[in-house]
């Protein structure tokens, strides 16, 4: 008697699940993303107490940039609704402040600053935001990581 | 002769669906970032003309050099002795004021440092630093016009 020959299993690969997968990840991202106003990247100073900044909060941002192995400073400003845009210096952060606080008094500032610069560049920046109404500022940091002892 | 027509199937074409929502993922893991919205609440003070005088005797005077060490009340100490320096003194008046001096040319990170650890006076020894003045180089500018000399400087000379 001749048999008929088995018919061969076919190889495949379920995919039947991928798009449920990837919409979950689409929707998971969608969620998680937030529209920073300022991606400027600052080493910034670390401390264990931390509080979260108020949204629409202004932000003033003091980078160290090298170019050609000299480091200069960039100071960049964001009234808190636009992406912050490169400014000259603490004369312009204050005309910026002013205009800000003239809308709303209470308004938030975020300082974004290196924590390696010179305290006087702070000073400087926070003396330009006190003449310009300035009541409220939020100094941005960076988590303290505990050393574990061994 | 009959002829039979095979009806067509309504279906929705799907095939490229994985393709775009893989697209989709790629768009926001690429423009996804983390966002970084704390740090630590800082009060400016009001423009006055005539700015409260605070007593320096009346006051906490912490230092930070240009190497970051810190002088409290003229002594030199050490981050960590801050809070054992203060507790007995705002427990016995809470409206103390603690002034922080920072040096020009100090690393911002160490004027931080020592606002971080004044911050968690409450939490961790469960009094708290009310009080705390900032003066700026204009209000030291101010200072020197009136006194000709800096008071924050030759607070621990003589």
């Amino acid at each position: 008697m001749r048999l008929s020959r088995q018919a061969q299993a076919r190889a495949l690969i379920p995919t039947a699940s991928m798009a449920d997968i990837a919409f979950l990840l689409i929707i998971f991202f969608m969620v998680t993303t937030v529209h920073e106003l300022d991606r400027t990247s600052v080493n910034l100073p670390v401390a264990k107490i931390r509080e979260e900044a108020e949204k629409g909060a202004a932000i003033v941002v003091l980078a160290k940039e090298e170019l050609g192995g000299t480091a200069s400073l960039v100071y960049k400003f964001s009234d808190g609704n636009e992406v912050s845009q490169v400014v000259s210096g603490p004369d312009d952060i204050n005309l910026e402040a002013s205009r800000a606080t003239y809308v709303d008094p209470e308004k938030q500032f975020i300082l974004k600053a290196d924590g390696t610069v010179h305290y006087e560049k702070i000073d400087e920046l926070l003396d330009a935001m006190r003449r310009g109404g300035v009541q409220r500022v939020l100094l941005l940091t960076a988590q303290r990581v505990e050393e574990r002892s061994p | 002769m009959r002829l039979f027509k095979k009806a067509q199937e309504a279906e929705i074409p799907t095939a490229s669906m994985a393709d775009i929502a893989f697209l989709l993922i790629i768009f926001f893991m690429v423009t996804a970032v983390f966002s970084a919205t704390k740090g630590l609440d800082f009060a400016l003070p009001k423009q006055e003309s005539n700015p409260p005088n605070v007593e320096s005797e009346e006051a906490v005077f912490i230092k930070v050099a240009p190497d970051g060490s810190l002088t409290v009340d003229c002594k030199p100490m050490e981050l960590t002795g801050i809070l054992d320096y203060l507790e007995p003194k705002l427990t016995r008046d809470a409206e103390k004021p603690v002034i922080l001096y920072t040096d020009a040319y100090a690393p911002y990170q160490a004027m931080i440092s020592v606002y971080d650890v004044l911050g968690r006076a409450e939490t961790e020894r469960g009094f708290k630093v009310r009080n705390i003045s900032v003066p700026t180089q204009t209000e030291v500018a101010e200072y020197i016009d009136i006194f000709g000399y800096n008071p924050f400087e030759s607070q621990c000379e003589g």
